[in-house]
């Protein structure tokens, strides 16, 4: 800690001695200033510990970095266009694919189950979503959905349950719902005017049959709910469900959110008949909504905590216990419901030399 | 695309950022009329609502105003985050007035919404501008270079930047500069700009490009860039927006020179420095890039000019457009279809044409033109490059084993140039996530004590740390388990100590000793009348029983049984009963117990709260066969009737039992299990009791209960989500194929960074693996599915194998299958089936340990007549399974064509039809009719047609999976002992397929319950046993359905194909019932044998006929030895109780081992002995 501190104190110096623009001075030292709070927690390095540091080589800012089903392959993406992938395992990073064929920034990316194979989707500003595949040991455009007239913001893949589909928010407004026919061929269904403005994000439910906590007897098909939530530049959320015609239907709107819905997480099913939807916001807003009841319709908002900006990502731990939860102050905190019922930051996760050269590099460009 | 649309001429102001919801403020502009030469004015407040789709904007209020306005801006003044206030609504007026307006009484309707108003400025006020670092300062320019600057705490005394600029000139705009906060610039139509520092009250630059055909009509600071500002010209001659930095002022930064005609606004967008609009008289709305001039965008306009302009602060996609043909628009720069804005709007405008009439011809207008405006309203494309506002800086994600995946971009300044960005280093983090260190590091000292064997150590310190007298009580009855005489340790656990007793007795002695009369001398024989006299002389006559029954009459029950003893053990036996028949004392019943050695009685009967005594008792007398059986007992008796604290008592009686599973359900009913320490208090326990029971009883412990699996399998899913995953490996059960737990095993198998060899396997690509046509969302709950998936899932070599063996690298799927017992498929052809989940097929193709350890036992496999002569009960159980078998039927026919071929070869229709066909489908004999033989050696099965296939290969290719699930169980019954056909019950095996098509329609069926199954008639039925025993528990959901939510069946067959695979045969044959429970078929026989010869009432007797019937499932399961230890003891039990004619007994046997045992297990028997135990006992025999 203290040596990050030095290292700090030389840019700036260099930046304090130039004709700065007062913005990147000030933005630096409110930088420094989070820096040491983090710091100051005591319990933060050793309940976050970073055990990779992968170099993607992006040539701009990096939008999505996700890990695959098993937790050795690492995708990002990037305003550079490009998706790369990356063996990740024992502390490692070989990069085993970088996938071209977008051609504007890329926002997402997501990984299929693996029973499908080895499946990515990613989606683009330049309106499409392309479902990559690995063949042959080698990674390949397999499916390009073109059917959003704005960028496409958020990709999701269904419960494995349910076959192979793609739910696809943009900025259009529209979620189109992808569904692998067989034979390379996709279905696609959209829903027109989901969110006025732009769908920013879409999460999937876990697969559970409502009501019933055990596994259905083999002879029966599983009475599936397929039900997805969305959140959008009309501050709200949104929860889908598939009809028995095969329609999707707008079934609730959470109203909490006094600006654009970033994003939105369903939390994994821990065999519990509650579900719980975490939801954050430009106004800094993140929300747990949960339901009890057996109908689904009762969902109350909790208040996790009022950010002082924009709260981009919420993400959830596999045992659902903890949300991550990632801020336009560049910082991530992780949160853990109490007792009590009251959620608690557990942690500000600690990047160690990321935040730092970061901001360094950033009062080097004001500097221009 | 436009959002929102309002028919007004009007100036305009969003509420700013803070204001939660949005609104648009307007004002009736001044120097324009409408039509009517109206010079009317009126404030007007309308909410952005996005949640709404159609055109309209809501209006929230009006306020008649007697001004019209030039200029209208939205302060945030006095506003907090909350919202509470919405700030201040300022409006320059057409006589140098300025209007202050509170937008929360407009809205609220009051009448008094002016909060003050001054008229200081000569002129129209077309300037204004609020300083976004102190909201409450204002800047206001007019004519004659008028320039105020308006405290809003203190209206009255305008303060001024600096002395006027000469010549004097209009102000036509006015701007605080957005990094600096006693910055302001000022513009006039003459082309000038000027900059005012308000600390030095003076001018400090001067900015024109001396072209003199500049005429500002817009100013804006650079957002992010203190220096820099743009300025727009009206003027037709130079129609430009020019960039300026103060640095270099002495000529433009950059000139954008997109519009044909004079610029009539501009507005920077605050959340993205690179978005510029203006808007011009060549009608086009651009938005562009100052730092570039770039053109990124054109708005989609009518042919109007716009004359007003405005970014909406809050939702920063969003702007407004007030256009000289009366209306003010709301787009967004985010592009997008209007699909489903068109219809509303058309209706909208269609209605509104309808009521007003606006040409006065009296005639109702037609309908709008659909047409027109699906032609008007195509696709908007979004803006070139994507808005920084869209742009997601940072990010995490948890992945698998508490990894969390992070990323973070600093926010690029907007004038950076690409070189920059290149020099940066994008970095991804992934973090390991702990969060309970506690637990893991107990885990961790657990792990440690099983692999070094240490339990008394750990358990001794577990007894030092515990907190509660509970707890450690629990620890030390697991720790005794450790330690020789472990049933001595218990008693002492429990309070009885056999030293103590020892020296209590002593000492009794010593003090009886001193009470004893002396001995010896003489005595008479007294031969009186009296009673001592009558026994004399029963005694003297060697009459013990007579002498015996008078020492009882005279209740000396001492001398009786001193009798007695001499009389011999029958005297002594009936001496003793009559003894405790009289005896009254409080320990009788005990003493009764030690003495007939029936412990169950005290187990069963004794006061809860002696549990402890009750279990001291057996403890100390019961026999090692029972002992398990009566502890359990005793525990379940606790647990169902004892009060709370009893329940938790239970769990002793559990660990001396050696019962994990109990233990488990018992300590999970007793504790909050959510929490992570709770439930490593529980795992700890069990793993050490397991240990236990594996060193003391011997018996194989590895069969993992459902509860115990379930919570193992949370258990390895905690630590895995701590990052153990070498740890949730090892606690993770091995011998069981519960889906749940395979798929984990998997997970954490490949986590731990296995080879990648095999899953990169380029192989199978995925469009084979993906379900074929026509099934959407068919996925969930089939079978067939699921296993063509399973091949791809874990694709290995460059040919595709059989599928069956693509998952296992360390059994050599090209030897195993040239072995006559083709091992390879049946462990293919087993696993998959029960298993309900799409992706539970992967399970049984795990990588390393689990996967060989789970399918070891099925190399050995059956015999090819087994795989053949299986098939047949799915004929006559058509019935009862048609729905499924249709079903399944009819997906394979819809895959098979399309899906997979090399894997998934299309099946004969003999096969399809032969799944669901009744009775007497003559495909399916032809399936049978092969000779078992051919089957004995498999060629590579997935390149034989499938019609060439006998029963075998339809072990993996066959797609009605449902038919494996129940011959699957059926397997173990059907392969019988090459042992002589000597029962009169075997029938001929000619053909039993025709025989057995025979049989069914003439089965009577006995019980409701059993209605799905025939039953068979003895004799001839009798090889057909193991096959309905299947078939009669699916037809009760529950046994059918339990074994694949538990995954059960695979144990059980594991065992019994070792059996079978010595006993190649192509014969139905039964083994024999072994030696030691050959008493068990006796006992019951000879019972319903009784029964029946004193049974009167044909009812009774049908009953009893039936059971003799259908107890031969019991034998043919004692045959197979397929039943657990607990339940052969257990039936022992019963059939000790029933040799000693204690039917109630037996029941209350019987009752237990239902409780305890496996439901699907025992179904088949034990309703019918119970129904013969109860007869037995109505009718005394």
């Amino acid at each position: 800690m203290r040596e990050a501190v030095l290292t700090w104190c030389v840019p700036l110096e260099l930046l304090c001695s130039h004709p700065l623009p007062v913005s990147a001075f000030l933005k630096t030292q409110v930088k420094l200033y989070t820096y040491r709070a983090c710091a100051g927690k005591d319990e933060m390095g050793k309940m976050v510990s970073v055990i990779n540091t992968v170099d993607t080589s992006h040539e701009d800012m990096i939008h999505d970095a996700q890990m695959d089903y098993y937790g050795t392959r690492l995708a990002t993406c990037s305003s550079d266009r490009s998706v790369k992938i990356f063996d990740v395992r024992n502390g490692g990073q070989i990069l085993i694919a970088d996938l071209r064929g977008h051609e504007g920034p890329v926002w997402q990316v997501a990984w299929a189950h693996p029973m499908y194979g080895n499946i990515l989707a990613s989606c683009s500003y330049d309106r499409k979503v392309i479902i990559w595949r690995e063949e042959n040991g080698t990674w390949e455009k397999s499916h390009e959905h073109a059917g959003h007239d704005s960028s496409v913001n958020s990709v999701c893949w269904a419960p494995h349950d349910y076959g192979l589909i793609l739910a696809c928010g943009s900025s259009d407004g529209a979620i189109s719902l992808l569904t692998y026919t067989g034979e390379g061929q996709w279905e696609v269904k959209k829903i027109n005017n989901a969110h006025t403005i732009g769908c920013n994000a879409v999460s999937w439910a876990p697969a559970v049959v409502p009501g019933s906590l055990i596994d259905q007897p083999s002879g029966q098909k599983p009475n599936y709910i397929k039900k997805f939530a969305s959140g959008g530049c009309d501050n709200l959320i949104k929860l889908w469900k598939e009809e028995e015609d095969g329609q999707w239907k707008e079934e609730q709107k959470l109203e909490a959110h006094s600006d654009w819905v970033r994003d939105v997480a369903w939390a994994p099913s821990i065999g519990l008949p509650t579900s719980t939807i975490a939801s954050c916001s430009q106004d800094g807003r993140v929300f747990i909504w949960t339901c009890d009841d057996a109908s689904g319709n009762t969902w109350s908002p909790k208040l996790l905590h009022k950010f002082n900006d924009v709260v981009w990502h919420v993400s959830w731990s596999i045992t659902a216990n903890i949300l991550a939860v990632s801020g336009g102050d560049n910082k991530v905190t992780l949160w853990k419901e109490s007792v009590d019922g009251q959620w608690v930051c557990i942690s500000d996760v600690n990047k160690g030399q990321g935040s730092m050269s970061a901001s360094v590099t950033e009062g080097q460009q004001n500097e221009q | 695309m436009k959002l929102k649309e309002v028919d007004r001429t009007a100036m305009q102001a969003w509420s700013p950022a803070q204001n939660h919801p949005i609104y648009l403020a307007t004002g009736t502009s001044a120097q324009q009329l409408d039509a009517t030469f109206s010079t009317s004015a009126s404030l007007e407040i309308f909410e952005l609502d996005l949640s709404d789709p159609s055109l309209d904007m809501k209006s929230c209020a009006t306020f008649s105003s007697s001004h019209r306005y030039h200029k209208l801006i939205w302060g945030p003044y006095k506003m907090d985050s909350k919202g509470d206030v919405s700030g201040v609504l300022i409006a320059g007026g057409e006589n140098g007035n300025i209007i202050l307006y509170d937008p929360s009484k407009i809205i609220a309707g009051d009448k008094d919404v002016v909060i003050a108003q001054n008229d200081k400025h000569t002129g129209p006020v077309r300037a204004l501008d609020v300083n976004i670092f102190q909201t409450n300062l204002v800047a206001s320019g007019a004519n004659e270079s008028e320039i105020y600057i308006w405290d809003l705490n203190n209206f009255a005394t305008p303060m001024t930047p600096g002395a006027k600029t000469q010549p004097p000139e209009d102000i036509s705009c006015i701007a605080w500069n957005r990094q600096v906060q006693h910055i302001l610039a000022s513009a006039s139509p003459s082309g000038r700009a000027t900059v005012w520092d308000l600390r030095k009250n003076e001018p400090i630059i001067k900015v024109s490009d001396h072209s003199n055909r500049m005429h500002c009509s817009g100013l804006a600071w650079h957002p992010d860039v203190a220096t820099q500002m743009v300025l727009a010209s009206e003027d037709d001659r130079l129609p430009v927006i020019q960039m300026w930095d103060l640095r270099f002022a002495s000529s433009p930064l950059r000139v954008l020179e997109n519009h044909a005609r004079g610029i009539l606004a501009i507005a920077w967008s605050m959340a993205d420095p690179e978005l510029l609009l203006s808007c011009g008289k060549d009608a086009k709305i651009l938005c562009s890039n100052p730092n570039t001039g770039e053109v990124l965008y054109e708005l989609p306009t009518n042919t109007q000019w716009c004359f007003d302009i405005q970014w909406c602060p809050r939702n920063p996609a969003v702007l407004s457009a007030a256009s000289f043909d009366g209306r003010i628009s709301v787009y967004s720069i985010m592009g997008g279809s209007t699909d489903g804005l068109r219809q509303k709007q058309v209706d909208k405008l269609s209605s509104s044409f309808g009521n007003l009439d606006p040409f006065g011809t009296g005639q109702p207008l037609p309908p709008l033109q659909i047409p027109q405006q699906t032609a008007q309203h195509s696709i908007v494309l979004p803006l070139k490059k994507p808005p920084k506002w869209i742009r997601r800086p940072v990010g995490a994600s948890f992945s698998f084993g508490g990894k969390l995946v992070t990323f973070e971009n600093v926010r690029m300044p907007s004038h950076q140039g690409a070189e920059q960005q290149q020099q940066q280093h994008h970095h991804v983090f992934i973090s390991q996530v702990v969060t309970e260190k506690e637990f893991l590091s107990r885990s961790d000292q657990l792990q440690q004590a099983v692999q070094s064997q240490g339990f008394i150590n750990y358990c001794q310190k577990k007894i030092d740390a515990s907190q509660t007298e509970f707890e450690k009580n629990v620890w030390s009855f697991l720790k005794v388990n450790f330690e020789d005489d472990s049933r001595g340790k218990y008693l002492e656990l429990l309070g009885y100590r056999k030293e103590d007793l020892g020296k209590k007795h002593v000492k009794e002695e010593k003090e009886e000793s001193e009470f004893l009369p002396s001995s010896g001398g003489t005595f008479n024989i007294s031969v009186s009348g009296d009673i001592d006299g009558l026994i004399t002389q029963a005694l003297l006559m060697g009459n013990f029983e007579s002498a015996v029954d008078l020492c009882l009459h005279d209740n000396r029950m001492a001398d009786a049984i001193i009798l007695a003893i001499a009389g011999g053990q029958e005297l002594l036996a009936r001496t003793q009963k009559k003894y405790f028949a009289k005896s009254q004392s409080k320990i009788t019943r005990l003493i009764t117990a030690v003495v007939m050695k029936n412990w169950k009685e005290i187990v069963e009967s004794c006061d809860l709260k002696n549990w402890r005594e009750a279990l001291a008792a057996v403890l100390t007398y019961a026999q090692p066969d029972e002992f398990s059986a009566l502890c359990d007992l005793l525990g379940t008796r606790l647990e169902n009737e004892g009060d709370s604290l009893l329940q938790t008592q239970a769990c002793l009686c559990y660990i001396c039992a050696g019962n994990v599973e109990k233990l488990v359900a018992c300590w999970t009913k007793a504790q909050d299990g959510s929490h992570p320490l709770s439930l490593q208090d529980l795992i700890e326990k069990v793993v050490v009791l397991r240990k236990a029971v594996q060193l003391t009883q011997a018996t194989d412990t590895s069969t993992v209960g459902v509860l115990l699996a379930a919570k193992m399998s949370q258990y390895a899913n905690l630590l895995a989500a701590q990052g153990s995953i070498a740890a949730a490996l090892a606690f993770l059960p091995d011998n069981t194929n519960q889906p749940n737990i395979m798929q984990l095993r998997d997970r954490l198998c490949r986590a731990q960074g296995e080879p990648m060899a095999e899953h990169e396997s380029p192989k199978i690509p995925y469009e084979k693996q993906q379900l074929p046509k026509g099934r959407p969302g068919s996925v969930a709950g089939h079978h067939q599915m699921p296993r063509v998936q399973t091949q791809q899932y874990y694709p290995h070599g460059e040919n595709p194998p059989p599928p069956g063996f693509l998952m296992h690298g360390n059994v050599n799927p090209n030897a195993a299958n040239q072995l006559p017992t083709s091992p390879g498929h049946m462990h293919t052809q087993v696993p998959p089936y029960p298993q309900p989940q799409p992706f539970q097929p992967a399970q049984p193709y795990p990588f390393g340990t689990g996967g060989s350890a789970m399918y070891r036992p099925q190399q050995p496999v059956a015999p090819p007549t087994s795989n053949a002569y299986p098939n047949t009960p799915y004929i006559s159980s058509a019935s009862s399974y048609s729905g499924q078998s249709q079903l399944y039927a009819a997906q394979h026919q819809a895959s098979s064509p399309t899906s997979s071929p090399a894997t998934f070869p299309p099946p004969p229709s003999s096969g399809a039809s032969f799944q669901h066909g009744g009775p007497g489908a003559p495909p399916s004999s032809s399936a049978y009719a092969l000779p078992p033989g051919t089957t004995g050696t498999l060629p590579a099965a997935s390149e034989l047609p499938a019609s060439q296939r006998t029963g075998p290969q339809n072990g993996w290719n066959d797609p009605p999976a449902l038919n494996r699930v129940p011959k699957k169980k059926k397997m173990p019954e059907n392969f019988m002992p090459p042992v002589p056909i000597t029962s009169p019950i075997m029938n001929p095996l000619g053909d039993p397929q025709s025989q057995m098509l025979q049989q069914q329609p003439s089965v009577p069926v006995p019980l409701s319950s059993q209605s799905s199954f025939p039953q068979p008639h003895l004799p001839g039925g009798q090889p057909f046993h193991g096959i309905q025993q299947p078939l009669g528990q699916t037809g009760m959901p529950p046994s059918f359905s339990k074994p694949n939510i538990e995954g059960a069946p695979g144990a059980p067959i594991g065992n019994t194909f070792q059996h079978v695979q010595s006993l190649p045969t192509e014969k139905i044959t039964k083994k024999p019932i072994p030696d030691e429970h050959l008493i068990l078929k006796t006992t019951f026989e000879d019972l319903i044998q009784r029964c029946l010869s004193s049974a009167t009432d044909p009812q009774t007797r049908r009953k009893l006929d039936d059971a003799s019937k259908r107890l031969e499932f019991l034998y043919d399961k004692l045959r197979e030895q397929t039943l657990s230890p607990t339940i052969t003891s257990g039936l022992h039990n019963i059939a000790r109780s029933i040799e000693t004619r204690n039917y109630s007994e037996g029941l209350t046997m019987h009752t237990h081992i239902v409780s305890t045992s496996n439901f699907s297990e025992t179904s088949a028997f034990m309703p019918v002995l119970k129904v013969v135990l109860t007869q037995a006992n109505k009718l005394g025999v």
